[in-house]
């Protein structure tokens, strides 16, 4: 069996929830920064109060994974992005504590927004760039690290943290459109107007762009024309279905829709990245770990994940609905 | 001055890890408790235990969140500062963690929510369910982290092949020579920390004549804890000592702070050494003499060996190892103390009056957090020059990252982290100076719970749940 096979797919599994999950999230904590009635404020850091560690979790999973698989890409990619990766793990941690913290203060909650959206919106930043440095492709020699670190800071990644951010943006909108009455559901469906079409057209940008600076990509194009066309087609149809749902009856469909995006774009990327572990660099079973590794990894992750799936589903069943300020809907 | 990429990468893997250490520490040992109490209130129903329950929570909460916060880090700097030891010990590290995530942090993750903010929206058989299921995660948790750390201090069940790990025996990974003791003594030491936290507290009620029915439950509780627990942690302690003395030698060489291959006979137990590591020798060593022969020999005149018995390239530096055993065997004997007087004011009645033995306790408030850091210095000081014992050197395990950046983000996580303790420390302070009375619970102090209190939910649970009725303010 292929194992090193197995275990990338477990690994972007984890990535792609984490994605979706802590998107969100994250998305919910930039939006504080322009909003400025507190008790709305609460509002939205209630709505993603008892999941957020659980979807945060997804990202320390994809990590480990990396770690107990693939361990020779791991020790590249970690030194390569490691000036975003400090900022974002400072960011998580920020975001993190400001959840505790914001709730001892009374008069200076204001601070410990403004630090728990800054902490997201850094970190969504971070994992833009990372995104965009992983596409225009690490300097390596003989399996280890070899570029600077500060290569990341490229024209390219950049434009993939503002699309990433915008994404979250998206995604987090599309949240407050689910779990918001009143005021904050006008907020999410203003929100939602405004960057859907602004993560279109940094996606698009992002999309021709990559042509350029990664030979790879039109490799890729080449050789899966046909799904990746598709994909492509898909994923900026939905951008307009986000927006036609916008502020409609259903309150679940823009954020189902912006999950939808999320998944498209991250099939797009692996079938581009495969069957590489770094991208366009090195095979995923040229880094791979001993084979009892994977075989340890995998059995657990056989048998834990359905069990983590079924009651973190269950964590979100128990606080499902609306957040409202008059109590939890119908 | 030229900065060593490895020295800079040391101190910052030291600092992120030992700010981390802190939380785990308090919060295995504060969910426990949460679960004991919130047990004994379903059995007892009385009323003072979901107070003590409710207090607690709010604390818990927000040392498990810099815990969290502070432990993701942790799981990445593997290969941000050390991808060397990343690549090489991957294949038997990484699936362990890997599994601490899988069982452990999702569980507590998944349950934590409801255990903060659902006691209204599930009622207090599954609330009591969920803590007890944060409190499983917690220990689940440390013992992944334990068996992996284990490993790196007596590797067991791999082969090198081509400069790699590859295990070849998965049970002797996870239960290698020295987890099966360090595991106990870092739950007990936990289980520790958090009866001292929590008798310090209560003590401090008393002494302010405030909360009394509160202050004479904790200080009742957390004592009776730390007096079972640390007559086990003597065991611990002891087997674990042997243990280490037959894998490590020359951890528990520096750790007395001998030099030469034979120490004197009878030997003195030193307490204040100066130790001059590029001479191998003390520039002056205070202790009590007889006592390292009665102590380390079990013999009048027993000798001890010394750091020399080791190359002096594969030394660690005594005075980490001396020192860090020192202060938690320091703080060990001051617990052992406190909990043998208790017992004696216990018979005596005396347990909450006597003012003197209720300061006593607030001192020792902190005391197994120190013990407990103290006590990692000694493991992994103690280890150097390995990362991996006898397989990898620390030296060689380092990133290929540029000294400057390593300082920078030293200084980020040195400034970042500076806020989360004061604002940690600030809001500890202030939620006790409040009480358990008059502070509302962490729950309902948030929104969401807020939320779930709409009245027909509130009814809902109320009335079926007439316990949870008669207890809610």
């Amino acid at each position: 069996m292929n194992l090193p096979l197995l275990s990338a797919a477990f690994a972007a599994f984890a990535i792609a929830l984490y994605v979706m999950l802590d998107g969100f999230d994250l998305g919910v904590g930039a939006l504080l920064l322009i909003q400025s009635d507190e008790h709305l404020r609460d509002h939205m850091v209630d709505s993603i109060t008892p999941t957020w560690d659980g979807n945060e979790t997804w990202l320390i999973m994809a990590g480990v994974a990396l770690l107990a698989a693939f361990p020779i890409a791991y020790s590249i990619l970690l030194p390569a992005f490691y000036l975003p990766l400090i900022v974002m793990l400072l960011s998580l941690g920020l975001r993190g504590v400001a959840f505790e913290f914001r709730y001892q203060v009374d008069s200076h909650r204001r601070i410990w927004d403004v630090a728990f959206s800054f902490g997201s919106i850094m970190a969504a930043l971070m994992q833009g760039l990372i995104v965009g440095g992983l596409i225009q492709g690490v300097t390596i020699t003989a399996n280890r690290f070899s570029g600077s670190v500060f290569d990341v800071f490229r024209p390219f990644p950049l434009v993939t943290a503002a699309a990433v951010l915008n994404g979250y943006l998206v995604l987090g909108s599309g949240w407050l459109h689910l779990k918001a009455t009143g005021a904050l559901r006008l907020f999410a469906e203003r929100m939602l107007h405004r960057a859907t079409p602004l993560f279109a057209g940094l996606a698009a940008v992002s999309c021709i762009a990559s042509v350029f600076v990664q030979p790879g990509i039109a490799a890729a194009w080449s050789a899966h024309s046909v799904p990746l066309t598709l994909i492509v087609v898909l994923f900026f149809s939905t951008f307009l279905a986000v927006m036609a749902v916008n502020g409609g009856h259903s309150d679940i469909l823009p954020f189902a829709l912006a999950l939808g995006l999320f998944g498209l774009g991250m099939s797009g990327l692996v079938l581009v990245v495969y069957p590489n572990i770094v991208p366009f660099r090195l095979p995923l079973w040229d880094a791979a770990s001993s084979t009892l590794s994977h075989v340890f990894l995998l059995i657990g992750a056989a048998v834990v994940t359905p069990v983590v799936l079924a009651y973190s589903a269950f964590a979100y069943r128990v606080f499902r609905g609306k957040t409202p300020e008059k109590g939890w809907g119908v | 001055m030229k900065l060593d990429p490895t020295v800079v990468a040391r101190i910052q893997f030291a600092f992120t890890v030992s700010f981390h250490i802190i939380f785990p520490t308090i919060s295995i040992g504060l969910a426990t408790f949460l679960a004991i109490v919130e047990g004994l209130w379903l059995k007892t129903k009385d009323a003072v235990y979901l107070q003590i329950y409710r207090f607690w929570l709010g604390i818990f909460a927000m040392s498990f969140g810099v815990g969290v916060v502070t432990g993701i880090v942790l799981s990445f700097e593997f290969g941000l500062g050390f991808a060397r030891f990343a690549q090489i010990a991957g294949p038997a590290i990484g699936p362990m963690i890997a599994l601490e995530v899988l069982t452990s942090f999702f569980l507590e993750a998944g349950f934590l929510g409801i255990m903060l903010f659902g006691l209204h929206r599930v009622g207090p058989k599954l609330h009591f369910f969920a803590t007890c299921m944060v409190a499983l995660g917690t220990l689940l948790s440390a013992s992944w982290i334990l068996s992996a750390n284990s490993w790196m201090q007596t590797p067991d069940g791999v082969s090198i092949q081509n400069g790699h790990v590859a295990v070849t025996n998965w049970l002797n990974v996870i239960v290698n020579p020295s987890w099966l003791y360090r595991l106990p003594h870092m739950l007990a030491a936990a289980y520790i920390t958090g009866s001292f936290f929590v008798a310090g507290v209560g003590a401090w009620y008393l002494l302010h004549g405030k909360h009394e029915d509160f202050g004479r439950r904790t200080v009742a509780l957390g004592t009776a804890f730390a007096t079972i627990l640390i007559a086990g942690q003597v065991f611990l302690g002891d087997i674990l000592y042997g243990t280490m003395l037959r894998y490590q030698p020359s951890k528990m060489q520096a750790a007395e702070g001998f030099w030469e291959d034979h120490s004197q006979s009878p030997a003195p137990y030193y307490w204040i050494i100066a130790p001059d590591q590029a001479h191998q020798r003390n520039r002056f060593a205070i202790g009590i003499p007889y006592l390292g022969s009665i102590w380390l020999t079990h013999s009048l005149r027993g000798q001890v060996n010394g750091l020399k018995n080791t190359p002096p390239d594969r030394q660690p530096r005594m005075v980490m190892v001396f020192y860090g055993f020192r202060i938690m065997y320091g703080m060990a004997i001051l617990m052992f103390g406190v909990v043998i007087t208790s017992l004696w004011l216990r018979w005596q009645g005396r347990l909450f009056t006597t003012r003197w033995f209720l300061h006593a306790l607030l001192i020792m408030t902190p005391s197994g957090v120190i013990a407990t850091l103290a006590g990692w210095y000694v493991a992994e000081t103690g280890r150097q020059p390995w990362v991996i014992w006898g397989i990898l050197r620390t030296a060689d395990a380092v990133s290929p990252v540029p000294a400057g950046a390593l300082l920078s983000t030293l200084i980020a996580f040195v400034c970042i982290y500076a806020l989360f303790i004061t604002a940690f420390l600030v809001f500890t302070f202030r939620m006790i100076r409040r009480g358990p009375e008059l502070a509302p619970a962490h729950a309902e102090a948030s929104g969401s719970l807020k939320n779930a209190l709409r009245p027909q939910v509130m009814n809902n649970a109320a009335s079926s749940h007439p316990a949870l009725e008669e207890q809610l303010p």
